[in-house]
């Protein structure tokens, strides 16, 4: 018998694992290639359950998948769309909103989608919302809810508010209102979970399986479906948590669809070829970096030179290769909000902004390459975490701020550190990606910077629901948003948005990064029709079908 | 000097992996001679450029240029390993030979922690340590000594058990010699020469360690100029800007096979058989 030299050995073991490790490395990712009427999409699966009730981002997923739908639909102009409902009425009052269920509905297993059924989830959800720990959706804190009835003869469902509302079709987008069947979840031995897992809805898609463990999952057309032809017979959903993954796995033929490749240069990649269709749309969000008042960075020559210091432009179109569009106001200028008027006192101009700190004596003293203010070297702690190129911009931010002699000390975690950071104000910057008007108007959002009465919407561990993060306190700002909260005249709540949006730009009260782009990206010779929505709680839908 | 040629003819490879160690010393101690540009600083608009006569490695995402960070990249990545190696080989020596010697309570104690500490992965350890540490090249080489000093405890250990009861430490302590005399002079020269071949060759694979930590997350952080750091920095532009990697990742396989090469030279140079 011949010897095995410990060389051959070691030269034989490097094959075998080399070839192992290639095996698995070009595992499918999804064992059936796209033919046909199957759709193979890969994308981040952000919950485990499709529940609207469960939490946000579970609401968000059932309408991403094509599952769940609501009354109402945004449109990319922020317009609205009726949806399952398809008139309304309002009382004077604006409390009182009668909306009209559309006939002939069904859910998926074939059950009525009538007033009743609206009615009953819409109670359901505001039920189990106010009354148990286990589902976390806060659909209460958009529709101040007095009473949800159905009028079955009308086919009505009627909703009472406790305060006017300005429009409740916009609030009723929301993915929190999508409309389930509370009678007919498809729980059985093979399908646990109840509506996580097993939800009955009025979209296109129907779910058939969902692994938990993996976050993938398969979906069937929905027979049922009310709103036209459903063009896919299967759609396979592949949890791909890497960009890169998802940009090799379209490459490969794994998958016929993804969405938001945000590593720019896998990015550059697929646009550069004709065989993907890159959609790309400038989205609600807005990346930003909160800046904390109870800091260094409350002095204000400093803050405003920070500002001028930062080249968003360059930032956003070459550092993180155009995945965000710069911008002036906090909100994307894609939204109705008249931002051309607004003006930025604080443009980049690196020579400004040294000649600012030198003028305010902010000065390097000691010679050591650092600024000192009151005697202590200005190094800033900037919290940040890996997504959306949030990461990539502090990097940018920090080798600027360090040539005008601003130190930055760049903290990179994950998210719920991050956000456990910012609560306890151990920052200077904190890095963000936020949907702006998740709702319809940006109500919410804006609440990070309303200070509120003597400060009652200041964040700290004795005021825990307070949502100013960041410590600002203005006067002006803080009476533009009660006005805004107040009135119910559309007109005038948008230009208070954009009075309120040039306070914040005044007072450099946030350092905007700019409007994050979202992208769909499609292989060109498999699937046609796949745009991204402004809204990126909308990805699947009908009109995403094969070629040909 | 004859005696120096004929050590030189002897030990060719010695020579050779000697000057090429002590030439990325140099390239380390000279880096802002060497290297074309400084590299921190960041030309936004520059960013991603492909290897030219410019920039001879390419830049990085933020318009840097890579050969100056290569170059100083040496520094950090060197001068960890090499302290990395330096701590682990005190600290794991001293350990073991303490152990070895006086044996008792003082080895158990020692060689228990050091059973426990080879009880988990060494790399997982380590970044469990580094990440309650937190995230830094100083504790990523406290996290890697932590888990890396028992190989020496160890080896040290089980050499001075084989010497300790040796006619002339016998005749050492009948003659009056102190504890800390026959550690010193009789013990810690004959267990040297294994120490330090195991040390030198450690330098290679410390380093992959440190930079694999770096890569991770849990060692050093941006802005700075370190291999593995930028290993990780030219991940997401792999097929783009492959030049993010390659250059870093040379660089990384040329130090370590040198060191590991170096290493290899220097057990024969030591060997006894010899």
């Amino acid at each position: 018998m011949k010897r095995i030299s410990r060389r051959d050995f070691l030269r034989g073991s490097a094959a075998a694992a080399l070839s192992a490790a290639m095996a698995v490395s070009v595992s499918p990712v999804v064992t059936e290639a796209a033919s046909g009427d199957t759709l193979n999409f890969g994308c981040y699966v952000y919950s485990t359950s499709f529940d609207p009730a469960a939490y946000q981002n579970a609401a968000w997923q059932g309408v991403r998948w094509g599952i769940t739908e609501c009354l109402f639909k945004f449109n990319d102009d922020m317009s609205v769309e009726p949806l399952l409902c398809d008139t309304y009425e309002v009382s004077d009052d604006k409390m009182t909103w009668t909306f009209h269920i559309r006939d002939g509905v069904l859910f998926s297993n074939g059950d009525a989608c009538d007033a009743q059924a609206v009615a009953d989830s819409l109670n359901r959800l505001f039920y189990v919302c106010a009354n148990s720990d286990d589902y976390s959706s806060t659909p209460a804190g958009y529709i101040d809810m007095a009473s949800i009835e159905a009028d079955t003869d009308a086919n009505t469902v009627t909703i009472v508010t406790n305060t006017a509302v300005a429009d409740l079709t916009v609030t009723l987008c929301f993915p929190f209102y999508s409309i389930i069947d509370v009678y007919g979840d498809t729980t059985d031995a093979d399908h646990a979970g109840g509506y996580a897992t097993s939800v009955i809805a009025t979209g296109p898609y129907a779910l058939s399986s969902f692994d938990a463990t993996t976050k993938s999952g398969s979906m069937v057309a929905n027979e049922n479906y009310w709103n036209g032809e459903v063009p896919y017979s299967t759609v396979n959903v592949t949890f791909i948590e890497d960009d890169s993954t998802k940009a090799l796995s379209l490459m490969s033929g794994l998958i016929d669809l993804t969405e938001n490749v945000t590593t720019s240069s896998d990015l550059a990649t697929l646009e550069a070829s004709d065989a993907y269709y890159v959609s790309k749309s400038s989205s609600l969000r807005s990346g930003f970096a909160y800046i904390n008042f109870d800091g260094v960075l409350a002095n204000d020559a400093l803050r405003q030179a920070v500002r001028m210091a930062i080249d968003s432009e360059t930032m956003c179109n070459i550092t993180v290769g155009g995945m965000y569009t710069a911008g002036v106001g906090i909100l994307p200028s894609s939204l109705i909000y008249e931002d051309e008027n607004l003006d930025n006192p604080y443009a980049y101009d690196m020579d400004a902004a040294v000649a600012l700190l030198d003028e305010a004596g902010i000065v390097d003293s000691d010679g050591d390459g650092i600024r000192e203010l009151d005697g202590e070297p200005i190094n800033l702690t900037y919290i940040t975490y890996n997504n959306r190129c949030l990461s990539d911009f502090a990097q940018a931010i920090q080798v600027s701020l360090t040539s005008i002699g601003i130190g930055v000390s760049v903290n990179s975690t994950d998210s719920d550190t991050e956000w456990m950071l910012m609560q306890a104000g151990e920052y200077d910057l904190c890095d963000s990606n936020w949907t702006t008007v998740g709702t319809g108007d940006p109500t919410a959002f804006l609440l990070n910077w309303y200070g509120g009465t003597d400060g009652s919407n200041a964040y700290s561990s004795d005021n825990p629901d307070g949502t100013n993060y960041c410590n600002y306190d203005s006067d002006e700002f803080d009476a533009l948003y009660e006005q805004f909260t107040a009135s119910t005249d559309t007109d005038e709540r948008n230009a208070l948005v954009v009075e309120m949006e040039q306070v914040l730009v005044n007072d450099v009260a946030v350092l905007l990064h700019g409007y994050y782009n979202s992208t769909m990206i499609s292989n060109a010779s498999k699937v046609t029709g796949a745009e991204i929505a402004t809204f990126d709680y909308y990805w699947l839908n009908t009109d995403i079908k094969p070629v040909g | 000097m004859q005696k120096k040629m004929d050590f030189i003819k002897k030990h060719k490879s010695f020579t050779v992996f000697a000057i090429l160690a002590i030439a990325l010393a140099l390239v380390a101690i000279f880096a802002d001679k060497i290297a074309p540009y400084d590299p921190y600083e960041a030309i936004l608009t520059d960013a991603l450029q492909a290897p030219s006569s410019t920039h001879w490695f390419g830049t990085d995402k933020l318009g840097r240029d890579l050969f100056s960070r290569v170059i100083f990249g040496s520094r950090i990545s060197l001068s960890s390993a090499l302290i990395l190696v330096a701590c682990i080989f005190v600290v794991g020596s001293v350990l073991g030979i303490l152990a070895g010697y006086f044996g008792g309570w003082i080895d158990a104690v020692i060689m228990r922690i050091a059973d426990m500490m080879i009880s988990f992965p060494g790399m997982v350890l380590a970044i469990a340590i580094a990440g309650i540490l937190g995230a830094s090249i100083t504790n990523a080489v406290i996290a890697i000594t932590a888990v890396s000093w028992t190989k020496y405890a160890r080896l040290a250990r089980s050499l001075v058990l084989k010497i300790k009861n040796c006619d002339y430490i016998a005749a050492a302590r009948v003659t009056g010699s102190t504890t800390s005399h026959i550690l010193s002079v009789y013990l810690f020269p004959n267990v040297m020469p294994t120490l330090l071949v195991t040390a030198f060759t450690d330098i290679g694979s410390m380093m992959l360690e440190l930079a694999g930590l770096s890569f991770l997350g849990f060692g050093a952080q941006a802005p700075q100029a370190e291999w593995g750091l930028m290993l990780s920095e030219g991940r997401s532009y792999m097929m783009a800007a492959p030049w993010m990697m390659l250059y870093p990742g040379l660089a990384i396989l040329v130090t370590v096979v040198v060191f590991n090469l170096l290493g290899d030279s220097l057990r024969d140079v030591l060997d006894p058989r010899d």
